[in-house]
């Protein structure tokens, strides 16, 4: 007895229609839905011209999908991308699995040691740079120079927290919908985490003690939450707890925001006159400090092209993150799209082109701001770990987000600042216990 | 009726079914069962060790756990109760003569075809966003401080967006089964002086019993993985208000990237998955049976 | 039927039904309406309904930066294929449900809808691992086949519910006149169950095209659908409503404009059983 069913011929055909084979070198590029590299999807023609055997397929993603994406393939040999672009945070952990290839000889006017030394250094491992900063950034504040002055203060050289309490009673309007500060308060270890891990150093804490002991139930975390908590309460927008980066961003290019402390690149964007309503009335000022101390804090966050170790495409790829990366394609951004959008933070000679830093009023302070990071001690205190506002163990992602869920919470009033902090203490003991701190 | 042959030919067409089905089930849950008990995290590779129950010890024992398993059930109820409540009144309005009913269930199905994603996204910056949302915009011309949506209510907040979602789902098979409602035993109790509440609650609803317990099914089975919504819009927070068990292995398995952890998570999900699907069935049964 | 309904009632009728179909609808209507803003327009306190500069600039920037055709025809593929596939699976198997039902039938029908309840983000890493072995990382073949045996169980019911209630003395009297079973699966059961395949069908691909974790989390640059088109657009620096606006205006339209025209077929086999 036989049964004849035959569409099942008609599903191979369809399965045989999928799939295609190309002869050229294609490389796989993941990248984050940032402006500037954005920028660099669009200028795909200009490497194309340079080298027409290289055809470039991009897969951009949303941050958060992105890292998730790039990450599973990566720890899981999938192999799916040629090139990655990931956070100084990544770069370190991932280069001592042996997952990330090490650069070496990027070309002769390839210019290494243009390369900022703080950036390049959170890159290097073993005393070779196991990826290539697309720009970099570190954190200041921002402010608008028109309320500062109706609010009859000067921005003080190195304002301290004290100050900014006091500028943003004076700037906030509720009632014309001018906010004083405008900080981060969504929960993520790279968003409200990053700020307060910063704050938490300018006010000389730390995230663990030399024995790997968090550090949730000392002073210095306390009055990092109850001044971040007086400040988001009194003066701060609505939501608050759900902003991030591109929430404050949107709310100060429509004049929302008094001050806002936040990443360098911010700069450029309040300042273009295209996308922002205040583009003429923004200051820059140094990240506070707290009263008599000399740590601002700063962060460093630099967004960089790797290539993992599994790809099969190795020259194409260097050859693409040397493009990328180079000060040719400095100069082609700059003929393009004029010099103000050139990726910052990277390099030295930007900072050194007069031009620049005619456009670019911010570029001084950035500089500063990126020298002045230091990542290798972020603290005041001794701490087993590097990285500025963020600690760079693997464990790090989660627990940060779940800290900075607490921390959120507090920020909508559904916590206080001492159960908060109680349960950051507790599940990061928790977490850590888990991992096997201390380890060695 | 069935014969020898037409049940041996029935065990052989339903066999590519059930045996892809089972492939399904037990190679990824084998598998996921296997990491469970194994200390596995995809960022430290070459750590790999059998550790017993400590995962599943240190899930149970997360303060995010019970939070998490309240939130799913709230979740779940919640969008139910939205969906079947506001479908069946949909249903019975669509049911009524009225002008230009075509567009209007256009109109009425279309966020069906929406993207989960989509959809999360355009609700919580372009509507409920508390500055830049128009919902923020309606309440300052009316002189009310705009509500921070994704604060004060985050569940709920998630519970409507997802509820919106569902509604055309609900309002189609129920007022596709209103539609079968037999007309004359309405006119007859309508001749009988029975009110409009009395019908419906005598008539229409015990008509829709099989309806609903439909809708239920199909949309727990889609609910209980609901996870778009809350990583677009709240991440889980603040705090865990809005943290799911499905977004509590999503932490743990991609944010942490322990393999060992999140399988024990999923584990869990899949044994919580079945009580309830078994309550369901047991419902559904009765209800299809009769 | 013909009930006699007042013109009053039935214009207070209208009203209300037009008031709450545009409230449910509205969202969707503001994200078409806003992709055609400006990004300063799009986020204007006072906003604007329909009297701003309507502009396609949203449109322009979304086609350069992505290849928008490429998405579009990998969700194509990927949703009617996983469809097809299933379909050709589950129709044999809810036959065999319907028409030779043995003891365990019931059983093995919500044994089936449970394997839907698999919460996908903790299988993930081990379906990445078998993807990564058998080659099926980031292409069309791999998401159909994950995503037909994701939705087999909602096909093979949906069919087995609309195959119970074409009457069994059909098929037998096709029997008596000599049919071969293939024949009557094809020749007597099939016609009659074409509304209830067609609209299982419609359901299925507006599932797959909609789902959106594996069909992200599976691909990269090949088979990327337009659930991942949508994910390079959600949230980046800057001002991105209007953006946004037109991205997801331009992911939903082809599903919503097929659900629209295929409403009636959709409806007609959407009855999971639960109509006498």
């Amino acid at each position: 007895m036989t049964v004849t069913f035959r569409p099942l011929a008609g599903a191979s055909l369809l399965l045989a229609l999928m799939g295609s084979a190309s002869a050229q070198t294609t490389i796989t590029v993941a990248t984050v839905n940032n402006g500037d590299m954005i920028r660099m999807q669009r200028l795909t023609p200009e490497f194309n011209a340079l080298h027409p055997d290289i055809k470039v397929n991009w897969v951009t993603l949303e941050e958060n999908v992105l890292r998730q994406r790039v990450t599973t393939d990566i720890a899981s040999k999938g192999g799916q991308y040629d090139v990655l672009t990931i956070g100084n945070y990544e770069v370190p952990i991932w280069a001592k699995q042996g997952w990330l290839m090490p650069l070496e000889n990027l070309g002769a006017d390839y210019d290494q040691a243009d390369l900022l030394p703080p950036v390049a250094q959170g890159l290097t491992v073993d005393g070779k740079l196991h990826a290539v900063p697309f720009y970099a950034e570190s954190s200041m504040l921002m402010y608008r120079t028109d309320l500062l002055a109706k609010a009859g203060l000067k921005m003080p050289e190195n304002p301290d927290w004290d100050f900014i309490a006091d500028a943003a009673q004076k700037m906030t309007d509720k009632g014309a919908g001018i906010y004083g500060i405008c900080l981060r308060g969504k929960a993520g270890w790279g968003e409200n985490m990053a700020f307060l891990t910063s704050m938490n150093n300018s006010m000389g804490g730390a995230w663990f003690d030399m024995e790997w002991k968090p550090q949730f139930n000392g002073p210095e975390w306390k009055k990092t939450l109850d001044t971040y908590l007086s400040l988001m309460k009194q003066y701060g927008p609505p939501g608050a707890s759900s902003n991030g980066f591109n929430e404050n961003l949107a709310l100060f290019q429509t004049g929302k925001c008094g001050m806002w402390i936040d990443a360098t690149v911010a700069a450029s964007f309040i300042s273009d006159p295209k996308e922002s309503q205040v583009a003429d009335k923004v200051g820059f000022a140094p990240s506070p400090v707290r009263k008599g101390g000399a740590n601002h804090g700063n962060w460093l966050w630099s967004w960089n092209l790797a290539i993992p170790a599994t790809t099969s495409k190795a020259e194409a790829a260097k050859t693409f993150v040397a493009w990328a990366t180079s000060p040719a394609y400095m100069k082609l951004v700059a003929e393009k799209d004029g010099i103000a959008n050139v990726p910052p933070g990277t390099r030295t000679s930007l900072y050194k082109n007069p031009e620049y830093l005619k456009v670019a009023p911010f570029a001084q302070m950035t500089l500063t701001a990126i020298e002045a990071a230091n990542t290798q001690k972020p603290s005041d205190k001794p701490v087993p770990y590097t990285g500025g506002q963020f600690v760079a163990i693997p464990e790090f992602q989660a627990i940060g987000t779940a800290v900075g869920q607490q921390f959120s919470a507090a920020l909508a009033g559904t916590s206080t600042a001492d159960q908060a902090l109680a349960a950051a203490q507790a599940l990061t003991s928790r977490e850590m216990t888990r991992a096997g701190y201390p380890k060695k | 009726m069935a014969t020898q042959a037409s049940r041996m030919a029935g065990r052989l067409m339903l066999s590519p079914a059930v045996l892809l089905l089972l492939l399904w089930m037990i190679v990824p849950l084998g598998m996921t069962i296997y990491f469970s008990f194994l200390r596995f995290n995809l960022l430290m590779p070459g750590t790999e060790e059998f550790t017993g129950f400590e995962n599943y010890h240190y899930f149970f024992t997360d303060p995010a756990f019970w939070p998490a398993l309240v939130n799913t059930l709230t979740l779940v109820l919640g969008v139910l109760v939205i969906t079947v409540v506001g479908g069946i009144a949909l249903a019975v309005l669509l049911d009524q003569p009225m002008w230009g009913q075509g567009i209007v269930r256009i109109l009425v199905i279309a966020p069906f075809f929406v993207m989960p994603s989509v959809s999360a996204l355009v609700w919580k910056n372009m509507l409920m966003n508390p500055v830049n949302g128009l919902f923020a915009a309606l309440a300052r011309t009316l002189g009310l401080q705009p509500i921070d949506f994704f604060a004060t209510a985050p569940l709920a907040s998630i519970t409507a967006i997802v509820a919106w979602q569902w509604l055309p789902f609900a309002t189609l098979i129920l007022f596709t089964a209103l539609q079968s409602l037999d007309r004359e035993q309405m006119e007859a109790a309508e001749m009988d002086g029975a009110g409009p509440v009395w019908r419906f609650v005598h008539l229409t609803l015990p008509h829709l019993m099989r309806a609903m317990t439909v809708v239920v099914l199909i949309q727990t089975i889609f609910l209980l993985s609901v996870f778009a919504e809350i990583l677009v819009t709240t991440n889980g927070g603040p705090g865990t208000a809005s943290t799911t068990l499905t977004f509590l292995v999503y932490m743990q398995s991609m944010l942490q990237f322990d393999v060992g952890l999140g399988s024990a998570g999923g584990i869990v999900a899949v044994l919580l998955a079945n009580i309830v699907a078994i309550f369901l069935m047991r419902m559904i049964g009765k209800n299809l049976e009769a | 039927m013909a009930r006699e309904v007042s013109k009053g009632r039935k214009a207070a009728v209208t009203l209300l039904a037009w008031g709450v179909a545009l409230l449910i609808f509205f969202p969707i209507l503001w994200t078409f309406l806003t992709s055609f803003k400006t990004e300063g327009e799009a986020i204007n306190s006072h906003p604007s309904f329909l009297f701003f500069d309507w502009t396609l600039e949203n449109y322009e920037t979304v086609n350069q930066r992505s290849d928008y055709l490429a998405h579009f025809w990998n969700s194509v593929v990927i949703s009617l294929g996983s469809t097809v596939l299933g379909l050709i699976i589950a129709v044999p198997a809810a036959w065999s449900m319907a028409f030779v039902p043995g003891k365990r039938t019931k059983d093995l029908l919500m044994w089936m809808l449970s394997t839907k309840m698999l919460p996908a983000v903790g299988v993930l890493v081990p379906l990445y691992l078998l993807a990564r072995d058998t080659g099926l990382l980031d292409t069309k073949t791999g998401l159909v086949i994950v995503l037909t045996l994701v939705n087999l169980p909602i096909i093979v019911w949906m069919l087995y519910t609309y195959f119970k209630e074409i009457p069994g003395e059909i098929l037998e009297a096709a029997r008596m006149d000599g049919a071969t079973l293939s024949s009557e699966i094809l020749y007597v059961l099939t016609p009659m169950a074409v509304p209830g395949i067609a609209s299982t069908l419609l359901l299925n691909v507006i599932l797959a095209w909609n789902e959106s974790f594996w069909t992200l989390n599976l691909t990269a640059a090949n088979a990327a659908p337009l659930t991942a088109f949508i994910a390079s657009y959600s949230s980046p620096e800057g001002l991105f409503y209007a953006k946004l606006s037109a991205a997801s205006t331009m992911a939903i339209a082809p599903i919503m404009i097929l659900g629209w025209f295929s409403q009636k077929q959709l409806v007609r086999g959407l009855t999971f059983g639960a109509v006498k």
